[in-house]
């Protein structure tokens, strides 16, 4: 954003900033510099003063030197020619005596991102490692970070990483860390820093002095470090011991888990640890940073999974205060349900029935559906306490009652007459299209417990012009010829009239497809409507195995501590479904980043394979054979599938990437789901050079780990297709090796 | 790892953006801004994913600070930083507030410049800072050799939080013990959580390296004292067997020997110069709750809500409570209210939905009492009042806890003053923190 008027102020900036009386004032040069970086914050651009403002910096005024450090660091990029007139002067401040200014000169020099400053960089850095304060060389270690990833692909210096190693031992303990910070991005790609059994006994050692930070990164560098023996094992933990009650979160959670990880062969040790956290972890789950507090609470979450009982007896601590905002509410609830038992079941849904009636409308159906949720457990309680929320005749409590219902009649069947009987009268306050629907659903499956269910559902079919959503007249279509089946005598009627509507009035095309779809299957007679929607009632197995798997703990250690507790696996797994193979730091825009992909792609895959491919065998496909949607769904229905295989396939699929891979190869894609999607499907078409057209489905289910792959073939040639098999294999096999 | 630090004013607009890392873009800023300032709905959860990037929020006052980053990182670390960024940024310029911030920009980004390179946290204690930072730069025209070779030798030194030669002509020492009580009780007067969360906060004026020893009436302390002198045993356990309080939990201050801590219960250290604070405690059993709210709330037909509240004040009769308010919440249909309190003030405040009573001071063992009419207006809106709790806010001069400072003792070895020559204040204050009650 251009700053108005930034011009003249600017211009007159420049006269002060030049004006030898000024630069004799140290107060007024300094006031003169100090509007230019106020200028800058404000969007101005203030290059022009570039030549000024490198000289107001080789003043003995340090915080002149650091005004103008930030704003030489700043606007480098943009003129990478002036730049080089600042790295002079910084290069003469890494000689000063004062160990501020050398280390001021180090960093400013370090962040100028302009091509060509290496070479200007590593003097000043070899001696800054050697520098006598300690002040100097931790910027002079970080700095050997930056510079190697300035200079991206280039060879990594050994002498470098050397010393680097050897400043492990150095006296101040930020070096320390810093070594291993910056170790670890220099050696990235021949995966990190090796924690070896000196430096890791060395690090062990110096853990006292640290800071929280470095005590928390330390504690993290160490979970790379094997013992070598039982014995030496104990004594790491025994070292260790302290952290697990250190007044920094972070430091407990680091020890945590670096106690979880090494001990993953005793699970008793585990267990240990994890009672002696308990008391850390509560008081963080409790404390004011509400920050801490939910990080904490999904940690909390994390540990349950595993140990069920193991925060029971303090349920107390989970139970919502008013002020607190709507995340740790939400996050206490769950923890809630997680650890309810038989002696505090009372309690926890006395608590949870308060919030039900939360003014905040997502808050109370939260409860109404953690209260569900234990009703899979303990349903008579709870599904006493869900009836009576219908007494107090709120829309969006009795949609979340009806809803939570549903699930319990489908999970836990021995409830059903229960639900049965408080079903009438809801319908008058549900409004919404999710409530309606499982209303809908609980009268049309159970419809022989509910004695008016068939009047409640007339209701619906006379109002059924004015209803808004297209998914509760469909779900209403279901009911009533399942209800039909039970009570023809009174629905009769009712469902000729519905049909009627859906398939000479309705407009939306699904509901009008539904009505037709039952018209001709109750012409094909009774028997094969009961085969057709005579499905179990209810899957009690679903609620049981949800509440059974308990995870070992070794299944999230490593996750402990992480984002992936913060965010939930599924989300997780979602944020990062298509990260790019190396994220590289000084690459072309990205307009070109999708062809650049496919280049490491296959670089990374069979290379020698797919550049053979097109050349051997009777195959070659035509770069550019355009197929439209229509055109590719009529081939693909008048032909047969001539091959299927199936392909091992695991984790989420990256859409773009497969795409472009495909492209590669000449292979077009016709139509794709989403990332994530569930299941997943894509359509591809290729066509060779004699015209013959390959048309392949992907389907990937969703809780498979195989890739199911049908090929047609618009003309009969085994050998094209099995060299079209082969070549479409091999890409997905390097998409799916890059993707595990 | 941090990518980048941003802060905004209430209305998103950005004070000041830190970028530490390459990969964290410009846009990074606005996404932000967009997807959780901008957000109609109440904040989800205060670390945010947008396009594969971690915003981790803190507000202060209206002000939002976040940390962004790419990587897989540790989520309690991030928030303790910004926590720390903010005591930092406190300490330098008081109160986070808009105005604050922008006039004091160059010193947040000098600030940001030393706390944090490359995205890694460096040194971030408050003390240890003073000698980087040279805003305000009075001293730092002329930069001393005296000074520069306090950089040095407190950048090499042993002890990072302390540097060496401080000088002080009256040695001198304040001992605070803030606690917050926390209260949930139920209508019925049943307590359902309390806690006491607790900081001693030491300002310390003394020369040279003290060694410090601090001492307080811990029960497994107590008990490891008694056994240590048999003949005593029977007497300490009379004399101060209700006397010590049982902590569930406590850290403390990186000074403090954790070694000696573990092995002999003694918490002993070199102080750093200033305030600092020495641990933080967290304590649920046997808490003296200052207070008690007795609620009674009665429904007159559909117009009308009656609504009387006691508080009974519950400590010693010397001691006086101060900066009382009870604040009653109202249904949002309130039309009118008349309050009738024998002390204090009270007043309906329509903006906040609440009878609102303050009383400046209250001795303990008394009781006072305040009822209210309240008269609604008839709506068609059937849902049905949340009753928010009855929340309270006061000060006690006493430690809720019952945690008592037993000793401080300081030894210089070097320097020629003694422990009694040491000037030393102990202050108690016990603050409210959620303290409510269901009615």
């Amino acid at each position: 954003m251009p700053y108005l008027g930034g011009e003249e102020a600017l211009r007159e900036l420049r006269r002060a900033l030049s004006n030898p009386h000024v630069q004799a004032d140290p107060v007024r040069y300094r006031a003169a510099v100090l509007r230019v970086i106020r200028l800058m914050a404000q969007g101005a651009d203030v290059s022009g003063v570039f030549p000024e403002m490198v000289k107001a910096g080789a003043v003995p005024d340090v915080v002149q030197k650091k005004l103008v450090s930030l704003y030489v660091r700043a606007q480098a990029p943009r003129q990478p020619q002036l730049a080089l007139l600042a790295v002079n002067s910084l290069r003469k401040d890494c000689a000063h005596p004062s160990p501020a200014v050398r280390g001021l000169a180090l960093r400013t020099m370090c962040g100028l991102r302009m091509p060509g400053i290496q070479e200007y960089l590593q003097q000043p850095l070899v001696n800054g490692l050697r520098d006598k304060a300690s002040y100097v060389r931790r910027a002079a270690v970080l700095g050997c970070a930056k510079m190697v990833k300035l200079q991206g692909d280039c060879e990594v210096d050994g002498a470098l990483v050397n010393e680097l190693y050897s400043l492990l031992r150095d006296q101040d303990p930020i070096v320390v860390v810093n070594c291993l910070r910056a170790l670890e991005e220099i050696l990235k790609k021949e995966g990190g820093v090796v924690i070896n059994k000196p430096i890791a006994h060395h690090l062990l050692n110096r853990m006292p002095d640290l800071d929280q930070w470095g005590q928390s990164e330390v504690l993290t560098f160490l979970l790379r470090y094997k013992p070598r023996s039982e014995e030496e094992l104990f004594d790491i933990l025994n070292l260790l011991d302290g952290y697990l009650k250190s007044s920094s979160p972070s430091v407990v959670m680091a020890a945590t888990k670096l106690f979880l990880v090494l001990a993953r062969e005793y699970p008793d040790v585990q267990a240990d640890v994890l009672v002696r956290v308990k008391g850390p972890l509560l008081s963080a789950c409790t404390s004011e940073s509400r920050e801490l507090c939910f990080t904490a609470l999904c940690h909390v979450r994390q540990i349950l999974g595993s140990l069920p009982g193991h925060f029971s007896s303090h349920y107390k601590k989970f139970f919502c205060s008013y002020s607190e905002p709507h995340y740790i509410k939400c996050q206490k609830m769950e923890v809630l349900c997680e650890l309810v038992n038989d002696e505090n079941v009372q309690q926890v849904l006395e608590e949870l029935k308060g919030y039900c009636t939360d003014v905040s409308v997502e808050l109370a159906q939260g409860a109404i559906f953690a209260i569900g949720n234990i009703a899979r457990t303990y349903t008579e309680q709870c599904v006493g306490i869900l009836t009576e929320l219908l007494g107090l005749q709120q829309e969006h409590i009795t949609s979340a009652v009806v809803r939570a219902f549903r699930d319990l009649a489908w999970l836990c069947p021995q409830c059903t007459d229960a639900v049965c009987q408080a079903l009438p009268g809801c319908e008058d306050t549900i409004q919404d299209s999710e409530g309606k629907q499982a209303l809908i659903w609980l009268l049309g499956t159970h419809g022989e417990k509910v004695p008016n269910a068939p009047y409640v559902l007339e209701d619906f079919v006379e109002s059924v012009k004015s209803e808004t959503f297209p998914a509760v007249k469909m779900e209403l279509l279901t009911a009533l010829v399942r209800l039909f089946l039970s009570r023809p005598a009174e629905c009769q009627d009712m469902l000729g009239r519905l049909l009627y509507y859906c398939i000479e009035e309705e407009m939306d095309m699904a509901v009008r497809d539904r009505g037709l779809f039952y018209y001709r299957l109750l012409q094909a007679g009774v028997e094969e409507v009961k085969r057709v929607l005579c499905s179990p009632k209810s899957d009690p197995s679903l609620g049981l195995l949800g509440n059974q798997t308990k995870q070992p703990v070794n299944a999230w250690a490593w996750e402990f501590n992480t984002l992936i507790p913060v965010y939930g696996r599924e989300r997780w797994a979602l944020a990062t479904a298509h990260q790019p193979v190396e994220p590289s730091c000084s690459g072309p825009p990205c307009t070109d980043s999708r062809s650049r992909d496919t280049e490491s792609l296959i670089s990374e895959g069979n290379k020698e394979v797919l550049k053979v491919q097109p050349s051997t065998g009777s195959l070659s496909l035509i770069p550019d054979a355009s197929l439209t949607a229509e055109q590719f769904e009529k081939t693909w229905l008048s032909l047969d599938t001539s091959c299927h295989l199936s392909l091992p396939w695991c984790g989420p699929v990256p859409p773009d990437t497969i795409q472009t891979a495909l492209h590669v190869v000449h292979i077009q894609t016709i139509a794709m789901s989403k990332a994530g999607a569930q299941p997943w499907k894509a359509y591809l078409s290729a066509q060779d050079d004699t015209g013959c057209m390959f048309l392949t489905e992907l389907l990937l289910q969703a809780a498979d780990s195989e890739l199911q792959v049908s090929v047609k073939q618009s003309e009969a040639k085994p050998e094209a297709l099995q060299s079209f098999i082969s070549a479409l294999r091999t890409v997905l096999e390097a998409v799916a090796g890059l993707g595990s | 790892m941090i990518g980048g630090l941003f802060i905004y004013n209430h209305k998103g607009e950005v004070l000041i953006s830190r970028v530490y890392r390459d990969d964290i873009g410009r846009n990074a800023v606005d996404a932000f801004r967009v997807n959780v300032i901008h957000a109609r709905q109440q904040v989800r959860s205060p670390v945010t994913n947008i396009a594969r990037t971690s915003f981790f929020h803190v507000k202060r006052s209206n002000i939002w600070l976040a940390a962004v980053t790419k990587q897989n990182v540790n989520a309690a670390m991030v928030f303790e930083f910004l926590y720390k960024m903010c005591d930092v940024m406190t300490a330098y310029f008081g109160k986070i507030s808009e105005e604050n911030i922008k006039n004091n920009f160059v010193l947040i980004y000098e600030l940001l410049d030393e706390i944090l390179d490359f995205g890694y946290p460096q040194n971030s204690e408050t003390g240890a800072l003073k000698t980087f930072i040279t805003q305000q730069g009075i001293k730092s025209q002329h930069q001393t050799k005296e000074e520069q070779s306090q950089i040095t030798s407190q950048v090499t030194g042993q002890i990072g939080w302390r540097r060496e030669g401080i000088k002080y002509r009256r040695n001198e020492l304040f001992l605070d013990v803030l606690e917050s009580v926390n209260l949930l009780m139920s209508p019925q007067g049943q307590v359902l959580s309390a806690h006491v969360s607790g900081r001693v906060v030491m300002k310390s004026y003394l020369s040279g390296m003290p060694e410090c020893k601090f001492g307080m009436n811990d029960k497994i302390v107590i008990e490891k004292q008694g056994k240590g002198t048999a003949d005593e045993t029977g007497k300490s356990e009379l004399g101060s067997g209700k006397q010590s309080i049982a902590i569930d939990d406590c850290t403390f201050h990186q000074c403090v020997r954790l070694s000696k801590f573990d092995s002999e219960r003694s918490i002993s250290f070199i102080p750093p110069d200033g305030e600092f604070e020495l641990m933080r405690y967290r304590t649920t059993k046997d808490i003296i709750l200052p207070f008690r709210v007795i609620p009674l709330v009665r429904e007159v037909g559909r117009t009308k809500l009656e609504v009387k509240v006691v508080i009974k004040s519950n400590f010693k009769p010397s001691l006086l409570a101060q900066k009382i308010e009870v604040r009653i919440p109202t249904p949002l249909n309130t039309s009118g209210v008349q309050v009738i309190c024998m002390k204090g003030k009270a007043k309906y405040k329509a903006s906040e939905n609440a009878i609102v009573w303050k009383i400046k001071r209250m001795a303990g063992m008394k009781e006072s009492q305040i009822s209210a009419e309240i008269e609604l207006l008839p709506t068609n809106d059937k849902k049905k009042w949340a009753r928010p709790p009855i929340s309270m806010n006061f000060e006690v001069p006493f430690a809720p806890s019952g945690l008592k400072v037993r000793y401080l003792k300081v030894f210089e070895p070097k320097l020629n003053y003694s422990d009694h020559d040491v000037i030393k204040w102990v202050r108690y204050i016990g603050r409210s923190g959620i303290y409510e009650t269901r009615c």
